[in-house]
C-alpha cells in the first residue's frame, strides 16, 4: 500500500512536497487485581499519516502555503483520501515554507530487544518481579497493578528523498500499594513509562514506594513554612521536565512558534529569569539523541533528524526548539520535537544538600504549574520535616511559588539519574519556597 | 431495522456478529463483540497560522471473552470479514476459562442510535469552518491592542461503535465538537492568558459566541496582567459552576469509580450509606444528559445510559462501574464502562457529573458573603481516593467585599482541602446550572470526553 499511495502522491502534480508515514503497533496488556489477573489483551494495529504541501492563496491573493493531512488504514481508498488532503492544503493559507530536506539521520538506541523476544512473557516478568520484590516489604500490600509493552515500526519517505526506518519499544507500568486498615488505610500510586524493562529500576522503586507507603501512616499535618525545600528523584524530573507525555514550561517557553506569535517572553543570550540568579547557573539541553529516553527518536514525524540542542547556558537562552515551518520563517536551523530535558551534575553531594534543618517533598497530588508564568500552588501527598537528621513525615498543604523564580535559586546535586525524560542531578535543594499548612 | 449510521465496512461486518459471539461463548460464559470507529479533526486559525489537523483515526474489532475472574481482550486495526470469525477461534483456543453462569448479558434489545443535530460537521466543508474561524479570530484581536494572539480552534470528534453480545445488538453514531478561544497577553511580568469554551454531543449550533462573551474574555485576559497572588489561608468561597463540578469530579467522581473499589483504592467503599457533606450536596453522573459532550446512548460494555445519584442529600449512595468491577462487587451494573478507543481497556469512567441544583438565586448567595473570593473557572484538579484530598486550580479568583463582586483579581487560585470537610462546608447552593466539558484520564492515560458541572456552591476551604 506505500507503494500506490507513492505513486499517487507522485503523480499529482498540484503536490509540491509529501511525506508518508507508516506506523505498525503490537502491544501487551495485562492488569493485575490481588493475586488475580484482572485482565489481558494484545493489540494490533497499522496506520498511513500522510502529510502534503500545498501553494494556496489567501483572500487577496497573497501566496502562501497549505498542509493537509490524512490518515489511511490499510485497504483504504487512497484516492479519496489524498483529494481530500490536497483540498485541505489549499484552503489553508500560511507564509511560504517547505519541509525538510534530507540529512543524515543518526541510529538512536530506541528499541529493548530483551522484551523483544518474549513480549508477552517479558511483561509477565515484569509483574511477578513486582510481586516478589514487595512480598519483603510485610507492611504494603499490592492491590492492583498493570503493564503495557508495545513496539512501534516507524518508516518515513518523502518528496524531498528521506528514506528511514526505526524500531521502538515503550514499557508502561503502574502499580498501588495500600498500607494499614480500615479507615486509617494509605495508598501510594506509582506510575513508570520508560522505553527498557531494564530502566524500570523495579527494585529500587518498589522499595521507595513501600516506605513512602509506610511513612504515610505516621504523617501529621502540614506545616506553614517558608525556607529550603528538598526534592529528589522522579518528583524533581517531574518539576523540571514536567509529565511525560504533557511537556513542561521550559519547553512551552523555548518554543520557536511562540516566539514566531509574540508569546514567549525569552530572547536568545537574554536571561531566562526575571530576577538575579541566587544559587547555581542553570545549563541545559533538549536531547533527543537520549538512548531510550521516552521523547527520543531518530527522526521526528518531519524526517528531522535527532539533535541535542544546548538551550540554556549560564542562565541564558542559547537557541529556540522548531519544527521545519518555524525554522523557515524565523531563518534558523530546524532542531525537530524537543525529546529530553538534559542538566550536567552539580556540584555538591547529594549528602551534603540534606544537612540542616529543611523540608522535603516526596510527592505532589499533581504538580502543574501555569504553562505559561510557572505559578504553582499544589497539594503536597507526602512530605518530611527534617531537623536534626530526624525525618517526620507529614501529608497535605500545599507548596506555593514559581517556578522561574525556583530554578533560579537553588542547588542541583553532583549524583545523576535517569527518569525516561530527564537526565540530570538526582536531587535539588530549592532556598526559598514556601509551604502553606 | 439498522439506519445507516455505520461506515459501509462496519455494516458489512455487522450480520457476522452474532456467530463471532457464540464462538467465543462456546469455551467462555460471556462472550461479546465490539467494533469501534474514532476519527477527530481540529481546526486552529490563531494571528500567525491555520491549520487543519486530523487526528490519527482508530478503527478496529475487539473480541471479549470473560468467566467472571479474568476479562480477556484482543483488539484488532481494521474490519476485516475473513479474520473475524477465525480471529474469535484462535483467540479462545487453548484458554481454561472458570465455569460461570451468572454473567448476565444485560435486557435484550435491537437499536440504533444517532446525536440530533442541526448542523451536521461532516455537512459544512472546510472552507466555512475555517472562514468561521478566521472571523472569530478577527472580532477578538480587535477588542484590544494588549492581546499578542487570538488562538481559535473547533474540534470534531466522530465516534460509531456497534456492540454485540448474546442479548444485545446496538450501534451508535456520536458527534462531539467542542470550540475554545484563547487569549495570550504580554505585560511586564510576562505572558497570560485566558480562554472560553463551548461544546456538547451535537453540531455546530451549539457554538456560537456573543459579543459580551468575548469581550468578557479579554478583559479577564487583560486583568491578569496585573492579578496578584492572594494571601493562603482558609476562605469564604463562591465556585462558579464549572469550578463545582470539578470538585464533584475529583472529590465522589473518581473516587467512587468501582475499579478503585476492587482495587482497596477508594475510602468511599467504608462510606456507602453515611453521611459525607452537608445536606445540600446532591451529586450525579449522567451519561444520557442531552447535548452534554461526555454523553453516550450505551457504554462501551452496551449498557443504555441513565442518571446514577451517587450523592443524595449529602449521604454517599454509590458508586459507578463497569461490567468487571460490578461482577466482581456483586451489585448493579452502572453504564459507565468506556474504553479511549479499541486498544484499550473499559475501566469505570464518569460521564457528566455535576452537583444537583438548589433553590438559592445566584445575587443572594453572593450578598451573604462578607469576605470572600469567587473562583470562576478553574485550570484543573486532582483526585485522591484513598486520603480524600483535593486539588483544584482555580485560573484566577475575585474578590468578594460586603456581598459584592469586586472586580480585584488574584491568579492562579489553589483550592485544596479534605473532600468531606469541603463538602459539609457548602452551607448554600444556587439555583443556576451549567456544565463545562473536557477530557479526563485515569492517571496519565486513558483519555475520554466528559463534562463537570452544576450550580454555583458557597464554602470555605484553604486557598493559595
Amino acid at each position: 500500500m506505500l507503494g500506490k499511495i507513492q505513486k499517487a502522491l507522485s503523480d499529482n502534480q498540484v503536490i509540491k512536497a509529501w511525506t508518508i508515514r507508516h506506523e505498525i503497533t503490537h502491544g501487551f496488556q495485562q492488569y493485575e487485581l490481588k493475586k488475580s489477573t484482572e485482565s489481558l489483551r494484545e493489540v494490533t494495529s497499522e496506520l498511513f499519516t500522510v502529510d502534503v504541501l500545498c501553494d494556496s492563496e489567501n483572500n487577496e491573493g497573497k501566496p502562501g502555503s497549505g498542509l493537509g493531512t490524512v490518515s489511511l488504514l490499510p485497504g483504504a481508498d487512497i484516492n479519496s483520501a489524498l483529494e481530500k488532503a490536497v483540498l485541505t492544503a489549499q484552503l489553508v493559507h500560511n507564509e511560504p515554507y517547505d519541509f525538510a530536506e534530507p540529512t543524515s539521520i543518526p541510529d538512536i538506541e530506541l528499541a529493548d530487544y530483551d522484551y523483544l523476544e518474549d513480549p508477552a512473557g517479558k511483561i509477565q516478568g515484569v509483574l511477578n518481579t513486582l510481586k516478589e520484590t514487595t512480598a519483603s516489604f510485610p507492611h504494603v500490600r499490592l492491590t492492583a497493578a498493570e503493564c503495557f509493552g508495545q513496539e512501534k515500526t516507524t518508516h518515513l519517505v518523502s518528496s524531498k528523498g528521506i528514506d528511514a526506518t526505526q524500531k521502538d519499544t515503550r514499557v508502561y507500568l503502574q502499580w498501588v500499594y495500600i498500607g494499614g486498615s480500615g479507615d486509617s488505610e494509605v495508598e501510594t500510586f506509582a506510575e513508570v513509562y520508560r522505553r527498557r524493562i531494564s530502566d524500570l529500576d523495579l527494585k529500587e522503586e518498589a522499595a521507595l514506594r513501600a516506605q513512602y507507603t509506610s511513612d504515610l501512616l505516621e504523617a501529621q499535618g502540614p506545616p506553614s513554612y517558608t525556607g529550603p525545600i528538598y526534592v529528589q528523584g522522579p518528583t524533581l524530573a517531574v518539576m523540571v521536565a514536567g509529565e511525560m507525555l504533557a511537556g513542561s514550561l521550559i519547553q512551552t517557553l523555548s518554543s520557536a512558534t511562540l516566539k514566531y506569535s509574540g508569546e514567549t517572553p525569552w530572547d536568545i543570550g537574554k536571561s531566562i529569569f526575571r530576577e538575579d540568579v541566587k544559587g547555581d547557573d542553570l545549563q541545559m539541553w533538549a536531547n533527543r539523541q537520549l538512548p531510550y529516553g521516552i521523547p527520543s527518536s531518530s527522526f521526528d514525524n518531519e524526517g528531522i533528524p535527532a539533535q541535542r540542542i544546548a538551550l540554556i547556558q549560564d542562565n541564558k537562552l542559547a537557541a529556540f526548539i522548531a519544527d521545519q515551518r518555524f525554522a523557515n520563517y524565523l531563518k534558523m536551523q530546524p532542531s525537530g520535537d524537543f525529546g529530553s530535558i538534559e542538566i550536567p551534575g552539580g556540584s555538591i553531594p547529594q549528602s551534603e544538600l540534606q544537612t540542616g534543618s529543611y523540608i522535603e517533598i516526596a510527592e505532589y497530588s499533581w504538580f502543574n504549574p501555569s504553562p505559561v508564568t510557572g505559578d504553582f500552588a499544589c497539594e503536597i501527598r507526602l512530605g518530611y520535616i527534617v531537623e536534626d537528621g530526624k525525618r517526620k513525615p507529614f501529608k497535605g498543604g500545599m507548596l506555593v511559588g514559581n517556578l522561574l523564580d525556583a530554578l533560579a535559586d537553588m542547588r542541583w546535586s553532583k549524583e545523576t539519574g535517569f527518569y525516561g525524560n530527564y537526565l540530570g542531578p538526582k536531587a535539588a535543594l530549592f532556598n526559598n519556597l514556601k509551604v502553606v499548612g | 431495522m439498522e439506519k445507516k449510521i455505520l461506515p459501509p465496512e462496519m455494516s458489512a461486518l455487522r450480520p457476522d456478529l452474532g456467530e463471532a459471539v457464540s464462538i467465543l461463548e462456546e469455551k467462555a460464559p460471556y462472550g461479546a463483540v465490539s467494533l469501534s470507529s474514532r476519527e477527530y479533526t481540529r481546526y486552529l486559525v490563531d494571528n500567525n497560522q491555520e491549520r487543519v489537523m486530523p487526528g490519527e483515526p482508530t478503527a478496529g474489532v475487539i473480541l471479549t471473552a470473560f468467566d467472571g475472574h479474568t476479562m480477556r481482550e484482543k483488539g484488532v486495526g481494521g474490519f476485516h470479514r475473513d479474520e473475524l470469525l477465525k480471529g474469535a477461534k484462535e483467540f479462545v483456543s487453548g484458554i481454561h476459562f472458570e465455569k460461570n453462569g451468572k454473567l448476565d448479558p444485560g435486557k435484550e434489545r435491537v437499536e440504533d442510535f444517532q446525536t440530533e443535530m442541526e448542523h451536521d460537521p461532516a455537512l459544512v466543508s472546510t472552507q466555512d469552518k475555517l472562514d468561521y474561524l478566521r472571523e472569530m479570530n478577527q472580532r477578538v484581536k480587535k477588542i484590544d491592542s494588549r492581546i499578542v494572539n487570538a488562538r481559535v480552534s473547533f474540534m470534531e470528534m466522530r465516534e460509531k461503535t456497534v456492540f454485540r453480545n448474546r442479548a444485545v445488538d446496538l450501534a451508535q453514531d456520536v458527534q462531539r465538537v467542542h470550540m475554545s478561544i484563547m487569549v495570550t497577553a504580554m505585560g511586564e511580568k510576562g505572558v497570560v492568558m485566558d480562554w472560553a469554551s463551548k461544546c456538547g454531543t451535537a453540531g455546530l449550533e451549539v457554538l456560537s459566541f456573543s459579543d459580551d462573551d468575548l469581550e468578557k474574555l479579554v478583559k479577564n485576559a487583560i486583568g491578569l496582567l496585573d492579578a496578584g497572588r492572594i494571601e493562603p489561608g482558609e476562605y469564604t468561597v463562591v465556585t462558579a459552576p464549572g469550578v463545582s463540578g470539578v470538585i464533584a469530579h475529583e472529590s465522589f467522581g473518581h473516587g467512587v469509580e468501582t475499579d478503585m473499589f476492587v482495587k482497596e483504592r477508594a475510602k468511599a467503599a467504608h462510606y456507602v450509606g453515611k453521611r459525607v457533606g452537608s445536606d445540600l450536596v446532591n451529586i450525579y453522573d449522567d451519561p444520557g444528559y442531552p447535548g452534554a459532550f461526555g454523553s453516550y446512548f450505551f457504554d462501551d460494555e452496551g449498557l443504555p445510559s441513565k442518571a446514577t445519584q451517587i450523592v443524595k442529600d449529602g449521604i454517599f449512595v454509590r458508586g459507578i462501574t463497569d461490567f468487571f468491577s460490578a461482577t466482581k462487587l456483586g451489585i448493579e451494573r452502572s453504564p459507565n464502562g468506556r474504553r479511549q478507543d479499541f486498544t484499550r481497556k473499559v475501566y469505570p469512567r464518569m460521564t457528566n457529573t455535576f452537583f444537583g441544583s438548589g433553590a438559592m438565586p445566584l445575587d443572594e448567595l453572593i450578598g451573604q458573603v462578607d469576605d470572600g473570593i469567587y473562583i470562576p473557572k478553574v485550570s484543573s484538579g486532582m483526585e485522591d481516593p484513598k486520603g480524600w484530598g483535593i486539588q483544584v486550580s482555580g485560573h484566577f479568583g475575585f474578590e468578594i467585599k460586603n456581598g459584592v463582586l469586586t472586580d480585584k483579581m488574584y491568579a492562579p487560585v489553589g483550592l485544596t482541602g479534605y473532600v468531606p470537610d469541603v463538602l459539609e462546608s457548602i452551607s448554600a447552593v444556587s439555583n443556576d446550572f451549567d456544565l463545562s466539558g473536557g477530557y479526563c484520564g485515569k492517571g496519565t492515560k486513558e483519555t475520554v470526553p466528559v463534562t463537570d458541572g452544576g450550580p454555583h456552591l458557597l464554602m470555605k476551604v484553604r486557598l493559595g
